[in-house]
Protein backbone atom coordinates (compact mmCIF):
# COMPACT_ATOMS: atom_id res chain seq x y z
CA UNK A 1 0.00 0.00 0.00
CA UNK A 2 1.72 3.34 -1.41
CA UNK A 3 -1.07 5.18 -0.44
CA UNK A 4 0.30 7.75 2.84
CA UNK A 5 -2.40 8.54 5.39
CA UNK A 6 -2.72 11.86 6.77
CA UNK A 7 -1.12 11.30 10.22
CA UNK A 8 -4.00 11.96 12.57
CA UNK A 9 -3.02 10.67 16.56
CA UNK A 10 -6.15 9.07 18.16
CA UNK A 11 -4.15 7.16 20.93
CA UNK A 12 -1.20 8.75 22.54
CA UNK A 13 1.03 6.80 25.31
CA UNK A 14 4.27 8.97 26.40
CA UNK A 15 6.21 6.77 29.15
CA UNK A 16 3.50 5.11 30.67
CA UNK A 17 4.05 2.99 33.55
CA UNK A 18 2.05 0.77 36.24
CA UNK A 19 2.24 -0.62 39.05
CA UNK A 20 -0.22 -3.13 40.80
CA UNK A 21 -0.08 -2.40 44.63
CA UNK A 22 -1.23 -5.43 46.41
CA UNK A 23 -0.70 -6.75 49.87
CA UNK A 24 1.99 -9.39 48.83
CA UNK A 25 3.62 -7.70 46.54
CA UNK A 26 4.04 -4.97 43.95
CA UNK A 27 4.18 -5.72 40.25
CA UNK A 28 5.59 -3.50 37.34
CA UNK A 29 2.98 -4.42 34.83
CA UNK A 30 4.12 -1.82 32.31
CA UNK A 31 7.37 0.03 32.29
CA UNK A 32 7.91 3.67 30.16
CA UNK A 33 5.55 2.74 27.02
CA UNK A 34 4.65 5.20 24.52
CA UNK A 35 2.57 4.18 21.64
CA UNK A 36 1.17 6.31 19.15
CA UNK A 37 -1.64 4.92 17.16
CA UNK A 38 -3.06 6.89 14.15
CA UNK A 39 -7.04 7.82 13.74
CA UNK A 40 -8.60 4.71 11.83
CA UNK A 41 -5.98 2.30 12.13
CA UNK A 42 -6.29 -1.51 13.14
CA UNK A 43 -3.40 -2.07 15.93
CA UNK A 44 -2.46 -5.02 17.35
CA UNK A 45 -1.24 -5.72 20.93
CA UNK A 46 0.53 -8.82 21.09
CA UNK A 47 2.72 -11.00 23.70
CA UNK A 48 2.34 -13.21 25.89
CA UNK A 49 -0.15 -13.98 29.33
CA UNK A 50 0.91 -11.03 31.67
CA UNK A 51 2.73 -8.87 29.75
CA UNK A 52 0.25 -6.14 30.35
CA UNK A 53 -1.83 -6.14 27.25
CA UNK A 54 -4.96 -5.88 29.43
CA UNK A 55 -3.76 -3.48 32.06
CA UNK A 56 -2.51 -1.34 28.87
CA UNK A 57 -6.22 -1.22 27.14
CA UNK A 58 -7.63 -0.69 30.42
CA UNK A 59 -5.70 2.34 30.70
CA UNK A 60 -6.84 3.66 27.12
CA UNK A 61 -10.38 2.80 28.41
CA UNK A 62 -9.79 4.94 31.49
CA UNK A 63 -10.84 1.76 33.74
CA UNK A 64 -7.59 2.23 35.48
CA UNK A 65 -5.00 5.34 35.92
CA UNK A 66 -1.44 4.49 35.31
CA UNK A 67 1.20 5.03 37.85
CA UNK A 68 2.60 7.51 35.85
CA UNK A 69 2.91 8.83 32.03
CA UNK A 70 0.51 10.69 30.04
CA UNK A 71 -2.59 9.44 28.11
CA UNK A 72 -4.13 11.50 25.19
CA UNK A 73 -6.99 10.60 23.41
CA UNK A 74 -7.66 12.61 20.41
CA UNK A 75 -6.06 15.69 22.66
CA UNK A 76 -8.36 14.56 25.58
CA UNK A 77 -8.33 12.77 28.70
CA UNK A 78 -8.69 9.24 28.43
CA UNK A 79 -11.57 10.18 31.24
CA UNK A 80 -12.98 13.20 28.63
CA UNK A 81 -12.99 10.54 26.25
CA UNK A 82 -15.11 7.65 28.26
CA UNK A 83 -17.14 10.42 29.21
CA UNK A 84 -17.42 11.40 25.53
CA UNK A 85 -19.19 8.04 24.53
CA UNK A 86 -16.06 7.35 22.40
CA UNK A 87 -14.89 3.70 23.31
CA UNK A 88 -16.35 0.53 22.53
CA UNK A 89 -15.26 -2.31 24.00
CA UNK A 90 -15.10 -6.51 24.18
CA UNK A 91 -13.84 -8.13 26.77
CA UNK A 92 -12.41 -11.79 26.83
CA UNK A 93 -15.78 -13.20 27.46
CA UNK A 94 -19.06 -11.92 26.28
CA UNK A 95 -19.91 -9.59 29.46
CA UNK A 96 -23.59 -9.92 28.17
CA UNK A 97 -26.52 -9.41 30.67
CA UNK A 98 -28.45 -12.97 31.12
CA UNK A 99 -31.97 -11.14 31.98
CA UNK A 100 -31.54 -9.74 28.71
CA UNK A 101 -32.24 -11.31 25.24
CA UNK A 102 -29.85 -10.92 22.33
CA UNK A 103 -31.37 -7.49 20.79
CA UNK A 104 -31.68 -5.93 24.15
CA UNK A 105 -28.25 -6.45 25.04
CA UNK A 106 -27.49 -4.84 21.73
CA UNK A 107 -29.20 -1.71 23.01
CA UNK A 108 -27.95 -1.25 26.42
CA UNK A 109 -25.58 1.14 25.56
CA UNK A 110 -28.19 3.08 23.02
CA UNK A 111 -29.91 3.21 26.34
CA UNK A 112 -27.36 5.41 27.94
CA UNK A 113 -27.68 7.65 25.08
CA UNK A 114 -30.34 10.20 24.00
CA UNK A 115 -31.60 8.11 21.05
CA UNK A 116 -35.03 8.41 19.54
CA UNK A 117 -36.93 4.67 19.41
CA UNK A 118 -37.36 4.24 15.82
CA UNK A 119 -33.72 5.45 14.95
CA UNK A 120 -32.87 2.98 18.26
CA UNK A 121 -34.73 0.21 16.51
CA UNK A 122 -33.09 0.99 13.14
CA UNK A 123 -29.50 0.74 14.51
CA UNK A 124 -30.20 -2.52 16.31
CA UNK A 125 -31.65 -4.07 12.86
CA UNK A 126 -28.52 -3.57 10.96
CA UNK A 127 -26.51 -4.21 14.19
CA UNK A 128 -28.31 -7.47 14.27
CA UNK A 129 -27.68 -8.09 10.15
CA UNK A 130 -24.23 -6.85 10.34
CA UNK A 131 -23.21 -9.66 13.16
CA UNK A 132 -25.77 -12.60 11.06
CA UNK A 133 -27.90 -13.02 14.16
CA UNK A 134 -30.79 -11.57 12.85
CA UNK A 135 -32.92 -14.95 13.88
CA UNK A 136 -31.57 -14.79 17.34
CA UNK A 137 -32.69 -11.46 18.47
CA UNK A 138 -35.32 -13.18 20.31
CA UNK A 139 -32.96 -15.70 22.42
CA UNK A 140 -31.30 -15.58 25.60
CA UNK A 141 -27.69 -15.40 25.75
CA UNK A 142 -27.49 -18.50 27.43
CA UNK A 143 -29.10 -19.97 24.08
CA UNK A 144 -26.58 -19.27 21.86
CA UNK A 145 -22.98 -20.60 20.86
CA UNK A 146 -19.82 -19.01 22.49
CA UNK A 147 -18.92 -17.87 19.03
CA UNK A 148 -22.85 -16.02 18.74
CA UNK A 149 -22.48 -14.70 22.52
CA UNK A 150 -18.58 -12.85 20.88
CA UNK A 151 -20.81 -11.72 18.29
CA UNK A 152 -23.00 -10.06 19.83
CA UNK A 153 -20.87 -8.49 22.34
CA UNK A 154 -19.47 -6.96 19.04
CA UNK A 155 -22.45 -5.79 17.69
CA UNK A 156 -23.06 -4.50 21.31
CA UNK A 157 -19.98 -2.68 21.03
CA UNK A 158 -20.12 -1.08 18.00
CA UNK A 159 -23.96 0.45 18.84
CA UNK A 160 -22.52 3.49 20.27
CA UNK A 161 -20.59 3.95 16.64
CA UNK A 162 -17.35 4.59 18.87
CA UNK A 163 -14.57 6.22 17.36
CA UNK A 164 -12.24 3.71 19.00
CA UNK A 165 -12.64 0.00 19.07
CA UNK A 166 -11.08 -1.74 22.16
CA UNK A 167 -11.14 -5.75 21.97
CA UNK A 168 -9.26 -7.57 25.08
CA UNK A 169 -8.52 -11.64 23.66
CA UNK A 170 -12.28 -11.12 21.92
CA UNK A 171 -11.65 -14.82 20.26
CA UNK A 172 -9.44 -16.90 22.64
CA UNK A 173 -12.24 -18.80 24.19
CA UNK A 174 -13.34 -19.98 20.45
CA UNK A 175 -11.72 -23.09 18.50
CA UNK A 176 -9.79 -22.34 15.61
CA UNK A 177 -12.30 -22.35 12.73
CA UNK A 178 -15.15 -20.20 14.45
CA UNK A 179 -11.62 -17.97 15.40
CA UNK A 180 -10.64 -17.45 11.70
CA UNK A 181 -14.12 -16.91 10.39
CA UNK A 182 -14.54 -14.08 12.93
CA UNK A 183 -11.45 -12.41 12.38
CA UNK A 184 -12.46 -12.20 8.62
CA UNK A 185 -15.89 -10.92 10.02
CA UNK A 186 -14.50 -8.31 11.60
CA UNK A 187 -12.48 -6.89 8.89
CA UNK A 188 -15.36 -6.29 6.60
CA UNK A 189 -16.81 -4.96 9.45
CA UNK A 190 -14.49 -2.29 10.52
CA UNK A 191 -14.13 -1.88 6.69
CA UNK A 192 -17.76 -0.31 7.07
CA UNK A 193 -16.98 1.62 10.26
CA UNK A 194 -13.67 2.59 9.62
CA UNK A 195 -12.67 3.12 12.99
CA UNK A 196 -9.94 2.66 15.13
CA UNK A 197 -9.49 -0.39 16.60
CA UNK A 198 -7.10 -1.76 19.29
CA UNK A 199 -6.88 -5.86 19.37
CA UNK A 200 -5.16 -7.76 21.93
CA UNK A 201 -3.87 -10.99 21.30
CA UNK A 202 -1.43 -13.61 22.26
CA UNK A 203 -1.92 -15.46 19.00
CA UNK A 204 0.73 -14.30 16.15
CA UNK A 205 -1.30 -15.32 12.83
CA UNK A 206 -4.07 -13.55 13.98
CA UNK A 207 -2.64 -10.06 14.80
CA UNK A 208 -0.78 -10.53 11.40
CA UNK A 209 -4.04 -11.15 9.71
CA UNK A 210 -6.16 -8.21 11.29
CA UNK A 211 -3.79 -5.06 12.00
CA UNK A 212 -1.84 -2.26 9.69
CA UNK A 213 0.71 -2.73 12.60
CA UNK A 214 1.50 -4.75 15.38
CA UNK A 215 2.66 -3.76 19.01
CA UNK A 216 4.72 -6.92 20.58
CA UNK A 217 5.25 -6.94 24.26
CA UNK A 218 7.57 -8.60 26.75
CA UNK A 219 6.80 -9.43 30.15
CA UNK A 220 8.62 -8.69 33.45
CA UNK A 221 8.33 -5.92 33.31
CA UNK A 222 5.50 -5.55 30.48
CA UNK A 223 7.52 -3.48 28.07
CA UNK A 224 7.21 -2.82 24.15
CA UNK A 225 9.92 -4.34 22.36
CA UNK A 226 8.72 -4.31 18.53
CA UNK A 227 6.23 -2.67 16.40
CA UNK A 228 5.95 -4.37 13.27
CA UNK A 229 4.39 -2.95 10.03
CA UNK A 230 1.97 -5.32 8.09
CA UNK A 231 1.91 -4.12 4.58
CA UNK A 232 -0.47 -7.19 3.66
CA UNK A 233 -2.88 -5.77 0.88
CA UNK A 234 -6.60 -5.05 2.12
CA UNK A 235 -9.37 -6.29 1.94
CA UNK A 236 -7.32 -9.58 3.22
CA UNK A 237 -8.84 -13.21 2.74
CA UNK A 238 -7.88 -16.21 4.21
CA UNK A 239 -5.71 -17.41 1.13
CA UNK A 240 -3.31 -14.45 2.62
CA UNK A 241 -2.81 -16.76 5.19
CA UNK A 242 -0.96 -19.04 3.31
CA UNK A 243 1.13 -16.22 1.22
CA UNK A 244 4.76 -16.47 1.95
CA UNK A 245 4.63 -12.95 2.82
CA UNK A 246 2.35 -13.77 5.55
CA UNK A 247 4.91 -16.92 7.00
CA UNK A 248 7.36 -14.43 6.62
CA UNK A 249 6.38 -12.11 9.00
CA UNK A 250 4.81 -14.86 11.48
CA UNK A 251 8.86 -15.63 11.56
CA UNK A 252 9.76 -11.75 11.84
CA UNK A 253 7.51 -11.63 15.05
CA UNK A 254 8.58 -14.75 16.61
CA UNK A 255 12.12 -13.62 16.46
CA UNK A 256 11.34 -10.46 17.80
CA UNK A 257 10.28 -12.59 20.76
CA UNK A 258 13.47 -14.13 20.93
CA UNK A 259 15.43 -11.21 21.14
CA UNK A 260 14.33 -10.06 24.25
CA UNK B 1 -48.18 -36.41 24.68
CA UNK B 2 -48.01 -33.76 26.44
CA UNK B 3 -50.53 -34.84 29.40
CA UNK B 4 -48.99 -37.69 29.02
CA UNK B 5 -45.60 -36.50 30.15
CA UNK B 6 -47.25 -34.20 32.84
CA UNK B 7 -48.81 -37.29 34.24
CA UNK B 8 -45.32 -39.04 34.48
CA UNK B 9 -44.04 -36.02 35.99
CA UNK B 10 -46.26 -35.47 38.96
CA UNK B 11 -46.78 -39.59 39.76
CA UNK B 12 -43.96 -40.08 41.70
CA UNK B 13 -45.61 -37.01 43.88
CA UNK B 14 -48.72 -38.75 44.22
CA UNK B 15 -47.44 -42.28 45.28
CA UNK B 16 -45.40 -40.39 47.95
CA UNK B 17 -48.41 -38.46 49.38
CA UNK B 18 -50.70 -41.38 48.85
CA UNK B 19 -48.29 -43.83 50.47
CA UNK B 20 -47.23 -41.59 53.20
CA UNK B 21 -51.30 -41.35 54.13
CA UNK B 22 -51.68 -45.40 54.12
CA UNK B 23 -48.55 -45.33 56.56
CA UNK B 24 -50.16 -42.77 58.96
CA UNK B 25 -53.41 -44.28 58.69
CA UNK B 26 -51.80 -47.96 59.29
CA UNK B 27 -49.67 -46.44 62.51
CA UNK B 28 -52.64 -44.61 64.11
CA UNK B 29 -54.77 -47.99 64.20
CA UNK B 30 -51.80 -49.72 65.50
CA UNK B 31 -50.98 -47.22 68.22
CA UNK B 32 -54.86 -47.04 68.96
CA UNK B 33 -55.89 -51.31 69.04
CA UNK B 34 -52.61 -52.95 69.14
CA UNK B 35 -50.88 -50.91 71.08
CA UNK B 36 -53.47 -49.25 73.65
CA UNK B 37 -51.37 -46.22 74.37
CA UNK B 38 -53.27 -43.73 76.01
CA UNK B 39 -54.82 -40.79 73.81
CA UNK B 40 -53.20 -42.51 70.67
CA UNK B 41 -55.63 -40.65 68.68
CA UNK B 42 -53.78 -37.22 70.13
CA UNK B 43 -50.68 -38.79 69.05
CA UNK B 44 -51.70 -39.77 66.11
CA UNK B 45 -55.37 -39.27 64.79
CA UNK B 46 -56.89 -41.00 61.76
CA UNK B 47 -56.94 -40.04 58.76
CA UNK B 48 -60.18 -40.30 57.55
CA UNK B 49 -61.29 -39.14 60.93
CA UNK B 50 -59.60 -35.78 60.26
CA UNK B 51 -61.18 -35.56 56.70
CA UNK B 52 -64.54 -35.91 58.29
CA UNK B 53 -63.60 -33.14 60.00
CA UNK B 54 -62.55 -31.35 57.55
CA UNK B 55 -65.61 -32.01 55.56
CA UNK B 56 -67.75 -30.35 58.67
CA UNK B 57 -65.49 -27.20 59.78
CA UNK B 58 -63.43 -26.61 56.27
CA UNK B 59 -65.38 -23.11 56.04
CA UNK B 60 -63.91 -22.15 59.47
CA UNK B 61 -60.38 -23.11 58.77
CA UNK B 62 -60.73 -21.83 55.39
CA UNK B 63 -62.04 -18.02 56.62
CA UNK B 64 -59.60 -18.37 59.96
CA UNK B 65 -56.70 -19.37 57.61
CA UNK B 66 -57.38 -16.54 55.36
CA UNK B 67 -57.11 -13.90 58.29
CA UNK B 68 -53.81 -15.78 58.95
CA UNK B 69 -52.70 -15.82 55.31
CA UNK B 70 -53.45 -11.89 54.43
CA UNK B 71 -52.07 -10.21 57.51
CA UNK B 72 -48.84 -12.65 56.79
CA UNK B 73 -48.63 -11.30 53.35
CA UNK B 74 -48.92 -7.90 54.75
CA UNK B 75 -46.91 -8.14 56.84
CA UNK B 76 -44.22 -10.06 54.45
CA UNK B 77 -44.54 -7.51 51.63
CA UNK B 78 -43.60 -4.52 54.18
CA UNK B 79 -41.09 -6.69 55.05
CA UNK B 80 -39.51 -7.55 51.91
CA UNK B 81 -39.98 -3.68 51.16
CA UNK B 82 -37.68 -2.88 53.85
CA UNK B 83 -35.33 -5.40 53.56
CA UNK B 84 -34.58 -4.13 50.09
CA UNK B 85 -34.41 -0.88 50.73
CA UNK B 86 -31.99 -1.73 53.61
CA UNK B 87 -30.13 -3.45 51.50
CA UNK B 88 -29.47 -1.21 48.53
CA UNK B 89 -29.08 1.87 51.50
CA UNK B 90 -26.13 -0.83 52.82
CA UNK B 91 -24.77 -0.99 49.56
CA UNK B 92 -24.51 2.33 48.62
CA UNK B 93 -22.52 3.07 51.45
CA UNK B 94 -19.92 0.79 53.59
CA UNK B 95 -21.04 3.88 56.44
CA UNK B 96 -24.80 2.60 56.63
CA UNK B 97 -23.59 -1.01 56.71
CA UNK B 98 -21.21 -0.99 59.42
CA UNK B 99 -23.53 1.23 61.40
CA UNK B 100 -26.77 -1.23 60.88
CA UNK B 101 -25.49 -4.34 60.14
CA UNK B 102 -25.27 -5.27 63.61
CA UNK B 103 -28.45 -4.45 64.65
CA UNK B 104 -29.74 -6.30 62.20
CA UNK B 105 -28.03 -9.32 62.73
CA UNK B 106 -28.72 -8.66 66.60
CA UNK B 107 -32.78 -8.12 65.71
CA UNK B 108 -32.62 -11.61 64.71
CA UNK B 109 -31.31 -12.77 68.14
CA UNK B 110 -34.49 -11.70 70.00
CA UNK B 111 -36.48 -14.34 70.21
CA UNK B 112 -40.12 -13.93 68.42
CA UNK B 113 -41.60 -15.59 71.57
CA UNK B 114 -40.65 -12.90 73.60
CA UNK B 115 -40.62 -10.00 71.30
CA UNK B 116 -44.67 -10.68 69.91
CA UNK B 117 -46.40 -10.07 73.44
CA UNK B 118 -44.08 -7.09 73.70
CA UNK B 119 -45.16 -5.32 70.25
CA UNK B 120 -48.93 -6.54 70.83
CA UNK B 121 -48.43 -4.21 74.59
CA UNK B 122 -47.01 -1.60 72.70
CA UNK B 123 -49.49 -0.96 69.36
CA UNK B 124 -52.59 -2.61 71.32
CA UNK B 125 -53.95 -4.36 68.24
CA UNK B 126 -53.91 -8.09 67.23
CA UNK B 127 -54.08 -7.62 63.50
CA UNK B 128 -51.27 -4.68 63.57
CA UNK B 129 -48.77 -6.79 65.49
CA UNK B 130 -49.36 -9.67 63.48
CA UNK B 131 -48.59 -7.56 60.40
CA UNK B 132 -45.11 -5.92 62.72
CA UNK B 133 -43.97 -9.27 63.55
CA UNK B 134 -44.43 -10.94 59.90
CA UNK B 135 -41.89 -7.82 58.70
CA UNK B 136 -39.80 -8.19 61.31
CA UNK B 137 -39.28 -12.01 60.57
CA UNK B 138 -39.21 -10.88 56.60
CA UNK B 139 -36.47 -7.88 57.06
CA UNK B 140 -33.88 -9.86 57.64
CA UNK B 141 -33.26 -12.80 54.94
CA UNK B 142 -34.13 -10.12 52.33
CA UNK B 143 -31.82 -7.65 53.03
CA UNK B 144 -28.83 -9.91 53.22
CA UNK B 145 -29.57 -11.60 50.53
CA UNK B 146 -30.65 -8.68 48.32
CA UNK B 147 -27.35 -7.01 49.57
CA UNK B 148 -25.28 -10.02 48.28
CA UNK B 149 -27.10 -9.93 44.74
CA UNK B 150 -26.21 -5.90 44.41
CA UNK B 151 -22.79 -6.54 45.48
CA UNK B 152 -22.04 -9.77 43.27
CA UNK B 153 -22.57 -8.14 40.06
CA UNK B 154 -20.12 -9.23 37.78
CA UNK B 155 -17.20 -6.72 38.18
CA UNK B 156 -16.42 -6.63 34.15
CA UNK B 157 -20.20 -5.99 33.28
CA UNK B 158 -19.85 -3.04 36.08
CA UNK B 159 -17.13 -2.00 34.32
CA UNK B 160 -19.03 -2.17 30.58
CA UNK B 161 -21.55 0.25 32.37
CA UNK B 162 -18.77 2.43 33.17
CA UNK B 163 -17.52 2.30 29.38
CA UNK B 164 -20.53 3.73 29.00
CA UNK B 165 -20.08 7.08 31.05
CA UNK B 166 -23.29 5.51 32.48
CA UNK B 167 -25.15 7.17 35.84
CA UNK B 168 -25.04 5.57 39.11
CA UNK B 169 -28.93 5.40 38.75
CA UNK B 170 -28.49 3.28 35.54
CA UNK B 171 -25.83 1.00 36.95
CA UNK B 172 -28.68 0.17 39.27
CA UNK B 173 -31.19 0.01 37.27
CA UNK B 174 -30.23 -1.82 34.04
CA UNK B 175 -27.51 -4.13 35.92
CA UNK B 176 -27.64 -4.27 39.92
CA UNK B 177 -31.32 -4.81 40.14
CA UNK B 178 -31.84 -7.20 38.30
CA UNK B 179 -28.86 -9.18 39.28
CA UNK B 180 -30.24 -8.59 42.54
CA UNK B 181 -33.42 -10.86 41.66
CA UNK B 182 -32.05 -14.65 42.07
CA UNK B 183 -30.97 -12.98 46.20
CA UNK B 184 -34.05 -11.00 46.29
CA UNK B 185 -36.28 -14.33 45.72
CA UNK B 186 -34.42 -16.72 47.97
CA UNK B 187 -34.45 -14.38 50.59
CA UNK B 188 -38.64 -14.60 49.91
CA UNK B 189 -38.47 -18.25 49.97
CA UNK B 190 -36.71 -18.76 53.10
CA UNK B 191 -39.35 -15.76 54.71
CA UNK B 192 -42.45 -16.40 53.29
CA UNK B 193 -43.31 -19.41 55.67
CA UNK B 194 -41.53 -18.05 58.59
CA UNK B 195 -43.88 -14.77 58.28
CA UNK B 196 -46.57 -17.63 58.39
CA UNK B 197 -45.47 -19.21 61.57
CA UNK B 198 -44.76 -15.86 62.96
CA UNK B 199 -48.60 -14.75 62.53
CA UNK B 200 -50.15 -17.59 63.88
CA UNK B 201 -47.50 -17.55 67.20
CA UNK B 202 -48.84 -13.84 67.77
CA UNK B 203 -52.43 -15.01 66.99
CA UNK B 204 -51.49 -17.93 69.86
CA UNK B 205 -50.93 -14.89 72.54
CA UNK B 206 -54.42 -13.95 71.92
CA UNK B 207 -56.43 -12.20 68.96
CA UNK B 208 -59.61 -12.50 68.12
CA UNK B 209 -59.60 -14.09 64.62
CA UNK B 210 -56.95 -16.37 62.97
CA UNK B 211 -55.87 -20.10 62.80
CA UNK B 212 -53.51 -19.37 65.55
CA UNK B 213 -57.23 -18.62 67.89
CA UNK B 214 -58.67 -21.77 67.02
CA UNK B 215 -55.32 -23.80 66.94
CA UNK B 216 -55.07 -22.64 70.68
CA UNK B 217 -58.99 -22.96 71.78
CA UNK B 218 -59.24 -26.48 70.26
CA UNK B 219 -56.06 -27.53 72.18
CA UNK B 220 -57.57 -26.14 75.32
CA UNK B 221 -61.26 -27.91 74.83
CA UNK B 222 -58.99 -31.08 75.08
CA UNK B 223 -59.71 -34.75 73.54
CA UNK B 224 -62.67 -34.17 72.04
CA UNK B 225 -61.33 -31.37 69.78
CA UNK B 226 -58.05 -33.21 68.87
CA UNK B 227 -59.53 -33.31 65.27
CA UNK B 228 -59.70 -30.34 64.82
CA UNK B 229 -56.58 -29.30 66.43
CA UNK B 230 -54.85 -31.50 64.22
CA UNK B 231 -56.65 -29.58 61.20
CA UNK B 232 -55.60 -26.40 62.18
CA UNK B 233 -51.83 -27.78 62.87
CA UNK B 234 -51.69 -29.30 59.26
CA UNK B 235 -53.25 -26.02 57.92
CA UNK B 236 -50.91 -23.85 59.69
CA UNK B 237 -48.35 -26.26 57.36
CA UNK B 238 -49.76 -25.95 54.27
CA UNK B 239 -49.87 -22.27 53.94
CA UNK B 240 -46.48 -22.24 54.94
CA UNK B 241 -46.39 -24.20 51.94
CA UNK B 242 -48.35 -22.44 49.46
CA UNK B 243 -46.46 -19.09 50.08
CA UNK B 244 -43.27 -20.60 49.13
CA UNK B 245 -45.36 -21.98 46.07
CA UNK B 246 -46.33 -18.84 45.71
CA UNK B 247 -43.25 -16.88 45.48
CA UNK B 248 -41.24 -19.44 43.43
CA UNK B 249 -44.32 -18.57 40.28
CA UNK B 250 -43.80 -14.93 41.02
CA UNK B 251 -40.31 -15.61 40.37
CA UNK B 252 -40.62 -17.71 37.38
CA UNK B 253 -42.62 -15.30 35.59
CA UNK B 254 -40.58 -12.66 37.03
CA UNK B 255 -37.33 -13.66 36.17
CA UNK B 256 -37.38 -16.47 33.83
CA UNK B 257 -33.89 -16.32 32.98
CA UNK B 258 -32.02 -17.79 36.11
CA UNK B 259 -29.96 -20.37 35.70
CA UNK B 260 -32.31 -23.20 37.17
CA UNK B 261 -34.80 -22.32 34.97
CA UNK B 262 -33.13 -22.76 32.01
CA UNK B 263 -34.57 -25.86 30.04
CA UNK B 264 -31.90 -28.41 29.16
CA UNK B 265 -32.44 -28.71 25.19
CA UNK B 266 -35.88 -30.03 23.13
CA UNK B 267 -37.98 -26.33 23.09
CA UNK B 268 -36.79 -25.07 19.96
N1 LIG C 1 -5.54 -5.78 39.48
C1 LIG C 1 -4.30 -6.27 39.56
N2 LIG C 1 -3.65 -6.32 40.73
C2 LIG C 1 -2.38 -6.79 40.80
N3 LIG C 1 -1.68 -7.24 39.77
C3 LIG C 1 -2.25 -7.23 38.56
C4 LIG C 1 -3.60 -6.76 38.39
N4 LIG C 1 -3.93 -6.86 37.09
C5 LIG C 1 -2.84 -7.39 36.48
N5 LIG C 1 -1.83 -7.61 37.35
C6 LIG C 1 -0.50 -8.14 37.03
O1 LIG C 1 0.05 -7.33 36.04
C7 LIG C 1 0.70 -8.11 35.04
C8 LIG C 1 0.09 -7.82 33.68
O2 LIG C 1 -1.24 -8.30 33.67
P1 LIG C 1 -2.21 -8.16 32.42
O3 LIG C 1 -2.23 -6.75 32.00
O4 LIG C 1 -3.51 -8.77 32.78
O5 LIG C 1 -1.45 -9.04 31.33
P2 LIG C 1 -2.00 -9.75 30.01
O6 LIG C 1 -3.33 -9.17 29.68
O7 LIG C 1 -0.96 -9.47 29.00
O8 LIG C 1 -2.08 -11.20 30.31
C9 LIG C 1 0.57 -9.55 35.48
O9 LIG C 1 1.76 -9.93 36.11
C10 LIG C 1 -0.58 -9.53 36.44
O10 LIG C 1 -0.41 -10.51 37.43
MG1 LIG D 1 -5.21 -10.15 29.44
Amino acid sequence: MTITREYLPEIEFEHVSMRYQTDAAEVLALEDVSVHIQKGEFVSLLGPSGCGKTTLLRIMADLIQPTSGEVKIAGETAREARLAQKYGIVFQSPVLYDWRKVKQNISLPLEMMSMNKTEKEKRIHNLLELVGLEKFKDKYPWQLSGGMQQRVAIARALAMEPEILLMDEPFSALDEFSRERLNEELLSIWSKFGNTVVFVTHSISEAIFLSDRVFVLSPHPGRLSAIVEIDLPRPRTKEIRNSPEFYQLISDIRSSFEGV
Amino acid sequence: MKNYIQLKRWTPTLVWIVGLLVIWEICSWFLLQVLQVPLAQSKLPYIHELMYTMLEYGSTLFSEGWVTFTNAAIGFALGAVVGSLLAILMSLSKWVEQLTFPYAVGSQMIPILGLAPIVYGIVHDDQLSRIIIAAYITFFPVALNVLRGLRCADPAAVELMHSYAAKPWSVYLKLRFPAALPGLFSGLKIAAPLAVTGAILVELMGATKGLGVIMLRNLYYGPSHNYMFWLTVIAGALLGIFSYLLITIIERIVSPWQPEFRSTGGDE
